[in-house]
């Protein structure tokens, strides 16, 4: 077990159950802690010379794997949801050096090439009896997200905090390494949440993550059947939504576990009277990771995570956790005592759509430096985080540009999720004497997309 | 590149603008012309929910272990040509 100083990169004993593949023709279906320990060592082996490892790896298993792989070899892993090929090139350059490890050969063409991963899934047990031990604050990976100014910021992590996290989940959802429970999370690993749940979890509590597909609900369904009892649905409420409309008769479902964005209390209610899951709700943020949780349909209120405490002024909420940096919080909320609090919203500049956060000052920026665009507003529908397909309404003046160059052009530097349907060309936007587009502004332009 | 659409291409168009909220008519699709990303600008959340429509509509479910779905969601076109070697309804 770990000392004062440290953590070891699994605490999990070498025969038991990491992470879990569907069944194939050619390997087996368990990844043991043996087995991820050796094919982790392997790897670190073979990395190449450089500080930052960017993890594009889209199947978790090679993911987790590569995420060991550099931790062991000392290297720092830098996680974006944005995969735009214009991200991936401005962190390059900002971490001279970064090379990328991903499943498919060299799709960027970033000046430091990619490692590619081969197969896993048959990787040997491991000699190893014990997991190497990670000083408490050796930084191990930066999770990137877009800060205020719609700039991204990289949120650092270091070993000891996420363990931290990792144990306070444990005891929050009750695992025990009696039954331990089969994880099938539809959540990528580069986003915090799945990172936590999918990928930190099971290297620290007694748990096994689903590492085949589970996007689709037919994927899900498939996943959910070739796992073990007691299963952990670890998903988000638009995917909650597709897939209350698909499965029927999903095998028992012992919890689902929702977050990203406000789960309604309607779906959550529906998920536990059909499938007779117990469904709660995480709150995190990609700067401190998950704090606190709440059974949607019994508890409007949220509890801190055991180790986290809140420090509320009247300008903003800091959070501390174990292990980690006091952290300023983005959302808006009233603690109450007893380690709980409300959650009363966003600021308005935030839009959060598919998990994903951007700012609307960095997205208006992005609009107003494409060439011939005179002036230019990203507006969010009303309602939109309730709507599946509601996207960003973009407006433009550019009166010798066509809508559809624009659109191409914010598709090079955008995140798909924010980008418009349609660029809508206007005369000019109606802003008032200070420059700035007031309520009433939004609303008329609501209804001019609304009209077109 | 033929424009010209199939019964089951129309068809397809009109449940894709319905099930998306597109802001453009069924017409405007060009059956050979990307889905997602360049052409209708299509993005996962919209694979989610289009998955939905298909199984619906059509009663077959799309995976994603399947090693064609980059191609069966390339157009318009290949999507319909799946629908019909897969559909149950």
């Amino acid at each position: 077990m770990a000392g004062s100083g440290g953590f070891p990169i699994a605490d999990r004993a070498m025969g038991e159950v990491l992470f879990r593949l569907p069944a194939q023709a050619g390997h087996g279906t368990s990844i043991t802690a043996s087995k991820f320990l050796a094919a982790a060592a392997r790897l670190a082996a073979e990395l190449p010379d450089a500080s930052f490892l960017i993890n594009l790896c889209q199947n978790r298993l090679h993911f987790s794997v590569s995420f060991a792989a550099a931790m062991l070899a000392g290297k720092v892993t830098l996680l974006t949801s944005d995969r735009s090929v214009s991200r991936l090139r401005q962190l390059a350059m900002q971490y001279p050096g970064a090379c990328t490890i991903s499943e498919d050969s060299q799709p960027l063409g970033l000046p430091h090439g990619c490692v590619r991963l081969s197969l896993l899934e048959d990787a040997a047990e491991g000699a190893a009896l014990t997991f190497p031990i990670l000083a408490a604050d050796q930084l191990v990976a930066t999770v990137f997200t877009s800060g205020s100014t719609g700039e991204p910021i990289g949120h650092e992590k270091t070993w000891g905090a996420l363990v931290q996290r990792s144990r306070a989940a444990a005891l929050r959802f009750g695992l025990e390494p009696e039954v331990p429970p089969s994880l099938v999370g539809t959540v990528p690993g580069q986003h915090m949440y799945g990172f936590e749940t999918t990928v930190l979890l099971p290297l620290h509590a007694p748990a096994s993550s689903w590492c085949g597909p589970a996007f689709y609900p037919a994927d899900v369904q498939a996943a959910l059947s070739a796992v073990p009892e007691p299963r952990i649905l670890i998903t988000t409420p638009l995917q909650l939504r597709a897939l209350l409309q698909t499965m029927d008769e999903p095998p028992t479902i012992a919890r689902v576990i929702s977050a990203t964005a406000p789960l309604p209390p309607d779906l959550a209610g529906l998920a536990e009277q059909r499938w007779g899951s117990a469904v709660w709700e995480i709150f995190g943020a990609t700067e401190v990771g998950s704090i606190a949780s709440r059974r949607t349909t019994h508890d409007p209120l949220w509890t801190l995570y055991p180790g986290v405490t809140l420090d509320a002024n009247e300008e903003r909420v800091l959070v501390t956790a174990e292990g980690a940096r006091p952290c300023p919080l983005n959302d808006v909320i009233e603690p109450v005592p007893e380690g709980r609090f409300r959650l009363l919203g966003r600021p308005a500049d935030m839009i959060k759509l598919g998990g994903r956060r951007a700012s609307l000052a960095g997205l208006n920026r992005i609009l107003s430096r494409i060439e011939g665009v005179l002036d230019g507003a990203f507006v969010a529908p009303e309602d939109y985080e309730q709507q599946p397909t509601a996207r960003m309404l973009t407006f433009v003046v550019a009166p010798y540009r066509t809508a559809d160059d624009i659109l191409n052009e914010l598709r090079e530097h955008i995140d798909p999720v924010f980008l418009p349907r349609r660029v809508i060309k206007v005369p000019s936007l109606p802003r008032n004497e200070i420059g700035k587009l007031s309520q009433k502004a939004l609303i008329a332009l609501r209804a001019h997309a609304g009209e077109e | 590149m033929s424009e010209a659409k199939s019964p089951l291409e129309h068809q397809l168009a009109r449940l894709i603008v319905d099930t998306l909220n597109l802001e453009i008519s069924p017409e405007e699709i060009v059956p050979d012309a990307p889905l997602f990303r360049q052409g209708l600008g299509l993005d996962s959340i919209d694979a989610l929910e289009l998955s939905l429509a298909l199984s619906r509509r059509y009663g077959f479910e799309l995976k994603s272990d399947d090693q064609r779905n980059r191609q069966i969601f390339a157009s318009l076109r290949n999507l319909a040509a799946h629908i019909s070697a897969n559909r149950i309804k």
